[in-house]
C-alpha cells in the first residue's frame, strides 16, 4: 500500500474519480494552470484538459452556482473554495438553493465542494476560520471531514459519489504533516465515526486535526482515553457516540472551531439527551474561543486547542 | 496598601467608600487613601462582600499592609454580614492590599468540599439498578464524591450483597434476587459438627461436599430434635422509624431485641446433648445463618452479643457475612452458639419453619417485613383499620428443652420489645 500524505489522498481521490467517471470534473480559482493554491490539483489540467479542471473567475457564488446547475444536468462536480472562509460569498447558492433544491424539486444535487479549512499556520483572521457549524445548521447539505490520509481519499470518493451536496472540510494544517498507507484504486469510506483509539475512563469527542491533538494529548494519560473521530459532521453518528459514551460515562468535546454553536456544542446537546444517565461527570468543551483567529503566531496558540489544554480538560475529568 | 508610586512606603485611609457586609464588584472602588498629600481611590481587586475593615480612616500604613478583606465565597442577595456574623472566613476572603500580593482570588479553594453526597446520573442509576445503598460506597473522586467506578469496584466486591434485608421486600411479580454465582466454600471442616463422609469432587451430579454437610446435619436435626415451629407476628413500625434514622437493615434490632429476650427466656438459650440441657442465663453467644448463594449456608456465631449495641451488632453481622462470603471465617467463628438467628427475608419470603441448628434448641426466623392492613387500638379501646409495617416472628424450637406455652411467651416479649422500640 502506497504512503501518501494528506493532500496526495486527497489529489488521489480526485484523480482516480476523474478517471473512472467522466461525469466527475472540477473546478476553483487557480486550480489549472497554476495547480490550485496548495498544489492539490497539480498535473490535473495536463491529464484531464482545461474543460474539467476549470480555473474560474474569483466568485464563489458562482462556482457553486455552476456547479449546482451541471449537478442537475447530470455531472458530477468538485469545486474548490482556496480557502474555507471565502465560502461566505457562496453562502446563498449552498444553503438556499444546493440544500433545498431536493426537497423543492426532487432533483439531486450530487455537488462536492473542498473547503481547505482550519489554522494553526499563522494564515490570519480570513485563512484560519472552521465553518463547518454555519451549514451544519442548514438541512439538507452534508459535511465530513477527515483526520486521515486514508479516510480523506476514502471520505472524498464517497462525497464525489453521494447524491447529495456534500462540503468537504479538508484540514489545511494536516496537508502535509499527515502521511499514511493508502489504498490504492477507489474505496468509499462510509459517513461514520472511527474510534482513532479504545479506551475505556474517558471520550475525547473530536474530528480533524484536533483528532491528533488529541492523541497526543491522551497517549500518556492516567487512565484509559478512548478517542471518537467523527469523520462525519452531517450525518453525525449519533449510536457510536452515545455507545462510546455509555462505556466510559466522562466525555470530553474538542473543537478547533468556535465555541459558540460549533459541532461540539451539538455533539454535547445530544448526549445530554440521550446518555444523561450514562453520564459521570459534566460534559466538558475545549473550543476556540469566540474571537476571530489571530495572525500573531503566538496568540494564535494561545486561542486555539493546544495539546495541554485538551490534556489538562481530560485530567481534570477523569479525576472528578 | 496599595503601592501607588514607586516612592510611595505609606499611605492614610481618607475614606471608606464600602462598609462591612456591603457588595462590592472587582475594580468598583472600595476606599480614598492619601500618600504624599495626593488623594488616591482604591479599587476592589475582588467580587464579594466586604467582611472586614481593618485598617480605620486616618490610619497610616506601610505598603502592603492589609487593609480590609472581602468574603468572595459570599452572594449578592445573602443575608447581611451584621446578621450573619460567620462570613468572611480566612482562605476565603481576598485581601486589599498591594497588587501583586493580592492577587489570588481564592474561591476555587473551598470549591471541593463535600461532593461526597452529590451523584452523577450514572451512579445513581447503577444504584437503582442493583439497589445498592451509596452510603456504603467509598468515594474516591473529587472531595470524596463516588464515581462511576467506585461503584463498580463495590459490585466487584460485593461487600453488601446480598442485602441482610431490604425495604419492602415483597413483590411476588418480581424474580428471585439476582446475585452474582459465589465461589464455593472450601473450608466445609468449619461446619459446626460436620460429621459427613468424604465426599467425591463435586464434579458431575454429585452434591458438593457443602451441601453434603448441610444436607446431614439437617436430616440430623429432624431426626433428633422434637421440632415445632410457633409463629407470632409484629408490628414492625417503630423499627421501621429507627432503622431508617440510623440507616440500618431490621436485623440488628431484632437480634438486639431477641438477645435482650433470650436472657429473661434462657432455656431457649440453650444447648442440648443427650440428656445434657445447658442453659446460658449470662451470655448469649447468637448464630447468623448466612447463605453463600449456590455455594450453601454457613451460620457465623457473634461471641457474647448482649454486649454489644444495635450499631455493634449491624458492624459485626456485615463483617460475619463478609468474612463468610469470602471464605475468611476461622473455625472458632463457626461453633459455640446458643440460638440461632436466620433471615431470609430479603429474598421476599413470610413464613417458614427453620430447622433447629443442633445443639441448640431453638431458632428465630425473621421473615419480610410488609405493609398490611391491620385492626389497631387506640388508648380509648376504639378498632380502627391502619396500614402498618408488619412481619412473622418463626421459631422452631425443640420439644425436648422446652414446652410450646415457653416458646410463646418468648415470642410475645420479643414482639413487644420490638412494638415498643425507644424512638429518639
Amino acid at each position: 500500500m502506497p504512503t501518501m500524505t494528506y493532500l496526495q489522498a486527497i489529489s488521489d481521490a480526485m484523480r482516480e474519480e476523474m478517471r473512472s467517471d467522466e461525469r466527475v470534473f472540477l473546478m476553483g480559482e487557480d486550480i489549472g494552470t497554476f495547480g490550485g493554491a496548495f498544489k492539490v490539483t497539480d498535473g490535473f489540467i495536463d491529464e484531464f484538459g482545461a474543460s474539467r479542471v476549470m480555473d474560474t473567475p474569483l466568485a464563489e457564488s458562482a462556482i457553486i452556482g455552476c456547479a449546482i446547475g451541471s449537478a442537475v444536468e447530470g455531472m458530477r462536480p468538485i469545486a474548490e473554495m482556496q480557502f474555507s472562509d471565502f465560502v461566505s460569498c457562496g453562502f446563498d447558492q449552498l444553503v438556499n438553493v444546493a440544500g433545498k433544491t431536493h426537497y423543492r424539486m426532487g432533483l439531486s444535487v450530487n455537488i462536492t465542494v473542498r473547503l481547505p479549512s482550519g489554522g494553526g499556520f499563522s494564515g490570519g483572521p480570513f485563512h484560519s476560520q472552521n465553518p463547518e457549524a454555519w451549514f451544519m445548521h442548514a438541512p439538507g447539505l452534508k459535511i465530513v471531514a477527515p483526520s486521515t490520509a486514508e479516510d480523506a481519499k476514502g471520505l472524498l470518493i464517497s462525497a464525489v459519489r453521494d447524491p447529495n451536496p456534500v462540503l468537504f472540510m479538508e484540514h489545511k494544517h494536516l496537508y502535509r504533516r499527515v502521511k499514511g498507507e493508502v489504498p490504492g484504486g477507489t474505496y468509499e469510506t462510509p459517513f461514520t465515526a472511527r474510534i482513532a483509539r479504545e479506551g475505556t475512563d474517558l471520550t475525547v469527542i473530536t474530528y480533524g486535526a484536533m483528532v491528533h491533538t488529541a492523541l497526543e494529548a491522551t497517549a500518556d494519560l492516567d487512565g484509559s482515553v478512548e478517542v471518537l473521530d467523527l469523520r462525519s459532521l452531517v450525518p453525525l453518528d449519533e449510536e457510536a457516540i452515545l455507545n462510546s459514551v455509555r462505556k466510559t460515562s466522562k466525555v470530553v468535546i474538542v473543537d478547533e472551531a468556535n465555541q459558540m454553536c460549533a459541532a461540539g456544542a451539538q455533539v454535547s446537546a445530544m448526549i445530554a439527551e440521550r446518555a444523561f444517565e450514562d453520564l459521570d461527570g459534566p460534559i466538558v468543551r475545549v473550543a476556540t474561543p469566540d474571537v476571530p483567529i489571530p495572525f500573531s503566531p503566538t496568540l494564535e496558540q494561545a486561542v486555539l486547542p493546544q495539546v495541554d489544554d485538551v490534556r489538562e480538560a481530560c485530567r481534570e475529568l477523569l479525576e472528578y | 496598601m496599595p503601592q501607588m508610586g514607586v516612592s510611595v512606603a505609606e499611605g492614610t485611609v481618607v475614606e471608606w467608600k464600602k462598609q462591612v457586609g456591603d457588595w462590592i464588584e472587582a475594580d468598583e472602588i472600595i476606599a480614598s487613601i492619601s500618600t504624599d498629600k495626593i488623594d488616591t481611590d482604591v479599587e476592589s481587586p475582588a467580587t464579594g462582600r466586604v467582611a472586614e475593615i481593618i485598617v480605620n480612616v486616618g490610619d497610616t500604613v506601610d505598603v502592603g499592609v492589609v487593609m480590609a478583606r472581602i468574603a468572595t465565597d459570599a452572594r449578592p442577595g445573602e443575608a447581611h454580614a451584621s446578621e450573619n456574623g460567620d462570613l468572611g472566613t480566612g482562605e476565603a476572603a481576598a485581601a486589599v492590599e498591594a497588587p501583586g500580593a493580592a492577587g489570588e482570588l481564592l474561591g476555587d479553594a473551598e470549591r471541593d468540599t463535600s461532593q461526597a453526597k452529590r451523584y452523577s446520573p450514572v451512579v445513581m442509576r447503577m444504584a437503582a439498578e442493583h439497589n445498592i445503598d451509596l452510603s456504603q460506597v467509598q468515594g474516591t473522586g473529587r472531595g470524596g464524591r463516588v464515581s462511576k467506578k467506585d461503584v463498580l469496584a463495590f459490585m466487584e466486591g460485593g461487600a453488601e450483597e446480598p442485602p441482610m434485608h431490604i425495604e419492602s421486600p415483597y413483590r411476588p411479580d418480581e424474580p428471585a434476587i439476582k446475585r452474582k454465582p459465589k465461589p464455593r466454600l472450601q473450608r466445609v471442616e468449619e461446619v459446626p459438627k460436620s460429621d459427613t463422609v468424604a465426599a467425591p469432587s463435586p464434579s458431575g451430579g454429585s452434591l458438593s461436599r457443602m451441601r453434603q454437610a448441610i444436607g446431614s446435619r439437617m436430616v440430623q436435626s429432624l431426626q433428633t430434635a422434637a421440632t415445632c415451629t410457633t409463629i407470632a407476628e409484629a408490628d414492625m413500625s417503630r423499627i421501621e422509624v429507627a432503622r431508617k434514622a440510623a440507616k440500618m437493615s431490621y436485623l440488628p434490632f431484632q437480634a438486639r431485641a431477641t438477645i435482650e429476650t433470650l436472657l429473661e427466656f434462657p432455656h431457649l438459650n440453650a444447648t442440648l446433648e443427650g440428656d445434657q440441657h445447658t442453659v446460658h442465663s449470662e451470655a448469649v453467644h447468637l448464630g447468623i445463618a448466612v447463605s453463600l448463594g449456590e455455594g450453601g449456608l454457613i451460620v457465623p456465631v457473634i461471641r457474647d452479643a448482649q454486649d454489644l449495641s444495635v450499631e455493634g451488632l449491624s458492624k459485626r453481622i456485615k463483617d460475619l457475612a463478609a468474612r463468610a462470603r469470602t471464605n475468611q471465617l476461622t473455625p472458632d467463628e463457626v461453633s459455640g452458639g446458643t440460638f440461632t438467628i436466620t433471615n431470609p427475608g430479603p429474598f421476599g419470603s413470610i413464613m417458614a419453619t427453620p430447622v433447629i441448628n443442633l445443639p441448640q434448641v431453638g431458632i428465630l426466623d425473621t421473615e419480610a417485613v410488609v405493609k398490611r392492613p391491620v385492626v389497631v387500638t387506640d388508648e380509648l379501646g376504639n378498632d380502627s383499620i391502619a396500614i402498618r409495617s408488619m412481619t412473622y416472628l418463626c421459631m422452631s424450637w425443640d420439644h425436648r428443652a422446652l414446652d410450646g406455652a415457653y416458646a410463646a411467651q418468648f415470642l410475645s416479649a420479643l414482639r413487644k420489645k420490638l412494638e415498643s422500640w425507644p424512638i429518639t
